[in-house]
């Protein structure tokens, strides 16, 4: 009879906690449920789609956004997001894996005080200085321009360096003494050893810097006043209720290789979520 | 010290080499490296020549002659004289920076040739600092990035603040410095005062809401999944981080969407009989300031639930065990055992994400941005400091306002930040388990 009893009550709280759960994760759920419907709706406006959901479906709008290109040019929005994250990445993967690694292996004089300067500057939030950006770009005539886009995306990079200096720290300093004893300079063991090594590291960094300027707004958004050069973020924002379809067609098309990105890196996310709450 | 004495008792090159940089490394037959340093020299001479000198005047008069176009005179940039001047002094301290490693390399090789060993040829000394030194090597890009992207900003924008740039007084119009009068205007100026304590006290009580909000409806989240009955916790945990990984303009844009005059709810209302109501309107500051909480929970939470299981899964279970044989009721194990474990392993991640929240510059951006609300100058009710700092310095060009501003914020977050500094003692155990 206890024991029955006793199992009742596990019953009764598993089920409260399951209605919790689905009711947790519809709150999650619907609003991206609905503008991924809203993207297959058949008519643009947003005042055209009774309720939430649309009655029929139609791949308009997602036609639409590539071929009726003369007021919201989708392709070329694209096509310069794609430029900016992924020679922003490049570049921004090289410089923060040579400083997590430097960091990491050697000890120098000035290590300490980088480190801590880092740390005390990445607690300032990056848009503090964003103004100050602005007016230097416009001094020197360089707003408008991708590339210096990527420039700045890139400098900032390293001053997250600490989840793969987390990872360098791993690897065990024998390997590097051995090297150095078989006559290895620094330079040769950084390509031979590490790199290889460190693969995995490499990897998760070069998407984290590809999905930040693939989703930021406010840097393009300040530095990019001509239309042409607009990035998605940029050009959705640009777009009205009437144009609501064609909105909700180019965010699902730039949110799903982000969210794949997110679920495929899903096992590193509480790591490098701890490590950023260290890190502050 | 042993530079000092090194010094007094220096040999005639290193001595040659403090006057004319490289002229010791000729001496000591070291041509290429001479050569080198000699240029270096000698470029830095033919740059202060040029424009170094002027530019370190102009830094300080910020311009004298003013331009007009009817006359046709080309006058003074004043921006540009204080970033030139700026300028001026990084080069310079990157000269000092050479100058010292020449005397310390004519010094060296002064040492070696007196213990008779043969100086290393120039392509293997190369080698050899390329070797040893590899960490100046790998760092040289990065820190300049950081210098020049991160760093020259800030130090610009204090230089800014102290300027009456911005308003009327943009090129050609000359700037001035004018001391702490942005300061003054922030803090006692009527209408600008005004705004700025009004959007402070809202700023501050959005921090607080919003981050106490996040927290525990992520640690709450965390808890239900962590929980013995709920099976399959990878497919529940994947809606939270679907929303974690939708880019947050998105989000952001699609619920300012679904709140709109034509958006659904609103034709919900419509449809029962009511009329369409401007959630975000200038005139509803009150639901808006809400869904900017909700919307920014939606976004955030997500992000605690993460840490929470991380944090968690650290937990020694045997507490739990121990309490249970004890007779300690469920809500006693919560309150007792778990909320404070976790409330003291989060407390940096807290005040970071008050930090976090106190410049959030999206939610109402996105929501309800470009709205001017009466009262406020150049600012919304629902706006931010943040946000006031764009629509001063990006929108209305008000910058040396909009330096001081952000240099008030940086003054705030910055207490914040060391507290967490303090806390975390995370700089402090690096290393410990290397």
């Amino acid at each position: 009879m206890k024991k029955k009893k006793f199992l009742n009550g596990n019953r009764v709280d598993s089920i409260v906690t399951h209605i919790v759960l689905i009711a947790v994760c519809l709150v999650f759920l619907f609003p991206v449920l609905w503008l991924v419907l809203s993207s297959f709706s058949k008519s643009g406006s947003i005042y055209d789609i009774e309720g939430f959901f649309p009655d029929t479906l139609s791949f308009g709008s997602y036609k639409n956004l590539f071929t009726d290109t003369t007021m919201y040019d989708y392709p070329n929005w694209l096509m310069n997001t794609l430029f900016v994250a992924v020679f922003s990445s490049l570049i921004g993967t090289v410089l923060v894996i040579l400083t997590a690694y430097t960091i990491s292996r050697f000890e120098f004089k000035s290590r300490k005080l980088l480190m801590k300067s880092t740390l005390v500057l990445s607690m300032f939030p990056s848009f503090m200085g964003m103004t100050a950006v602005y007016l230097i770009m416009v001094n020197f005539g360089l707003i408008n321009q991708l590339w210096s886009l990527i420039l700045i995306y890139a400098a900032g990079a390293p001053m997250g360096y600490l989840v793969q200096k987390g990872y360098f720290d791993t690897i065990s300093n024998t390997i590097y003494e051995a090297a150095r004893v078989d006559g290895a300079t620094n330079f040769r063991i950084f390509t031979r050893i590490t790199l290889p090594l460190s693969k995995p590291i490499i990897v998760y960094t070069a998407l984290t810097q590809f999905a930040w300027p693939w989703s930021d707004f406010i840097l393009p958004n300040m530095l990019l006043k001509n239309k042409d050069l607009w990035t998605v973020a940029v050009g959705l924002t640009h777009l009205d209720e009437t144009q609501f379809t064609r909105f909700a067609a180019g965010s699902v098309f730039i949110a799903v290789p982000i969210v794949i990105l997110y679920f495929a890196l899903s096992k590193f996310l509480v790591a490098g979520v701890s490590e950023g709450a260290v890190k502050g | 010290m042993e530079q000092k004495r090194g010094l007094l008792k220096s040999s005639f090159p290193v001595k040659a080499s403090m006057v004319i940089m490289g002229t010791g490394q000729l001496l000591q037959k070291q041509w290429i490296k001479g050569i080198l340093y000699l240029t270096c020299f000698v470029s830095y001479i033919v740059y202060l020549a040029l424009t170094g000198v002027e530019d370190i005047i102009g830094f300080f008069t910020l311009g004298t002659v003013k331009g007009d176009a009817w006359l046709g005179i080309e006058g003074d940039d004043s921006i540009m004289m204080l970033l030139k001047g700026l300028l001026a002094f990084v080069i310079t301290a990157f000269f000092v920076g050479i100058h010292k490693s020449n005397i310390n390399d004519a010094h060296r090789s002064d040492i070696k040739v007196k213990q008779g060993s043969v100086l290393p040829k120039f392509s293997k000394a190369c080698g050899i600092f390329f070797d040893k030194k590899f960490y100046i090597i790998a760092l040289a890009v990065p820190v300049v990035g950081v210098l020049i992207f991160n760093i020259l900003p800030i130090v610009f924008m204090i230089l800014i603040s102290f300027t009456n740039y911005g308003g009327d007084v943009v090129p050609p119009e000359l700037v001035d410095w004018i001391g702490f009068d942005n300061f003054g205007k922030v803090l006692a100026l009527s209408e600008i005062k005004d705004t700025f304590f009004k959007i402070l006290a809202w700023n501050l009580v959005w921090a607080l809401i919003s981050t106490l909000v996040n927290y525990f409806g992520g640690l709450g989240l965390a808890l239900l999944l962590n929980k013995k009955c709920v099976k399959g916790k990878a497919f529940w945990r994947a809606f939270p981080v679907l929303a974690y990984a939708v880019p947050g303009f998105i989000t952001l844009l699609g619920f300012k969407f679904m709140f709109s005059y034509g958006g659904p709810i609103n034709y919900y209302i419509t449809m029962s009989g009511g009329s369409a109501i401007g959630f975000l309107d200038i005139d509803a500051g009150l639901t808006a300031k809400l869904i900017g909480i909700l919307v920014n929970a939606w976004i955030s939470v997500p992000t605690s639930m993460l840490l929470a299981t991380g944090i968690l899964s650290n937990m020694n279970k045997d507490l739990y065990d121990a309490a249970s044989i004890d007779g300690a009721s469920k809500w006693k194990q919560f309150t007792k055992i778990t909320l404070p474990f976790v409330i003291f392993s989060t407390t940096p991640v807290l005040i970071t994400s008050f930090v976090g929240n106190f410049n959030n510059f999206g939610i109402f951006y996105f929501l309800r941005g470009g709205l001017y609300n009466e009262g406020y100058f150049l600012a919304s009710d629902t706006d931010l400091l943040i946000n006031w700092l764009y629509n001063l310095s990006i929108d209305n060009n008000y910058y040396g306002i909009g330096a001081a501003i952000s240099l008030i914020i940086f003054i705030i977050t910055s207490i914040f930040s060391l507290l967490t500094y303090v806390r975390s003692g995370a700089y402090k155990k690096e290393d410990t388990y290397r």
